[in-house]
């Protein structure tokens, strides 16, 4: 069973802060590699940095589960994760609607695979939750071996999405870069986890570094360029 | 979540069939050009590109690939209409982003409504 910590100290809060800031910070690190950047408008770099910090909360849920941790929180950051996705995909279908097409029959695959992630994630969290989660999974070994495969099939779809549609990895460095990144996060979380103290970050703080990251983003590609 | 779930999949439907509620404007998608298959409308600034030369885009003009208008060719020849949207998508976007990299007026990428609505502009 899960150990729910009850510790509190200020050394862990700034430790989690940290954590998330790198790892959430680490996604954007391959998209703002190429130089010089190439702006996309405010619109469409707002809407595609939302995704990417999406992405982010994804690994550092992966990360900030490999050891004994707040499942409540875990919870929480979980929907927050999936909020950030919906936000993503309906800042575009609301605010460009020709991207209306991408959700057609005909689409490219990279799209598709970006609608499959979705539907994973619902899946994570619906499956993650009593009583579904007892119903699928009488043993809590079972659970939390599938719940990690479900959520590695799930970054693997957003990675394929992101990677082959190439809106911001324009160069084979950037998407090998990303890619190296999303993989030592699933196979190696175990050093990843060190940085990651046992409360994970407050709602608030998720949304605001997300928030953050996304508006940073948008605003180095177009102001720079 | 499974409610959640539902209202987002009932939400992608009714904007995939009805279009967005908030976007004024809508591309509708057509023969045009007399494309085998429907395809997005598709405008293009002459104005805003005065600055590019005219064989840039053109390439029939020197390579003796037909006369007519661009967009009769490539919906018609069965060799690069498969290509269409790659072609059309990296030409006009590689140009864009090509010009703001080297500190160039060229303009971004824009958002997709921006070249996908009818062809109204001079």
């Amino acid at each position: 069973m899960p150990h729910y910590s009850e510790s509190a100290s200020n050394n862990h809060r700034e430790a989690d802060l940290r954590a998330l800031i790198v790892i959430i910070g680490s996604v954007f690190v391959a998209p703002l590699a190429g130089w010089p950047l190439h702006a996309g408008g405010w619109y469409w770099d707002i809407g595609n940095g939302i995704g990417f910090a999406a992405f982010g909360g994804l690994l550092y849920l992966m990360i900030s589960s490999n050891r004994q941790f707040d499942v409540t929180a875990h919870k929480v950051l979980g929907y927050l994760v999936l909020a950030l996705t919906l936000s993503h995909v309906f800042w575009f279908l609301l605010g460009d609607a020709a991207t209306i097409e991408y959700m057609k029959f005909g689409a490219p695959d990279y799209m598709w695979l970006g609608l499959v992630s979705l539907l994973l994630l619902f899946v994570l969290l619906t499956i993650a939750l009593p009583p579904e989660r007892t119903r699928v999974h009488r043993q809590y070994s079972d659970f939390k071996y599938w719940h990690r495969f479900v959520a590695i099939a799930t970054i693997a779809c957003a990675a394929y999405h992101i990677v082959i549609s190439g809106f911001y990895l324009n160069g084979w460095t950037q998407a090998l870069l990303f890619i190296a990144i999303a993989t030592a996060t699933c196979l190696e979380r175990d050093r990843w986890a060190r940085l990651v103290g046992p409360r994970l970050p407050t709602p608030v703080v998720f949304v605001a570094v997300s928030a953050f990251a996304a508006v940073a983003f948008a605003a180095a590609r177009n102001l720079g360029s | 979540m499974k409610l959640l779930f539902l209202a987002v999949a009932v939400l992608i439907v009714f904007i995939v069939v009805y279009g967005s509620p908030i976007t004024q404007e809508k591309p509708l998608r057509a023969h045009y050009f007399g494309s085998p298959e429907v395809i997005l409308p598709m405008n293009f600034a002459h104005n805003d590109h005065t600055p590019v030369n005219c064989i840039d885009c053109h390439h029939n003009y020197t390579d003796d690939t037909g006369d007519d208008l661009c967009m009769h060719c490539h919906v018609s020849n069965n060799e690069v209409w498969p290509l269409l949207e790659t072609q059309f998508h990296d030409f006009c976007r590689g140009c864009h982003t090509e010009k703001s990299a080297l500190g160039e007026d060229g303009g971004p990428p824009r958002q997709c409504m921006a070249c996908h609505l009818g062809d109204d502009l001079p």
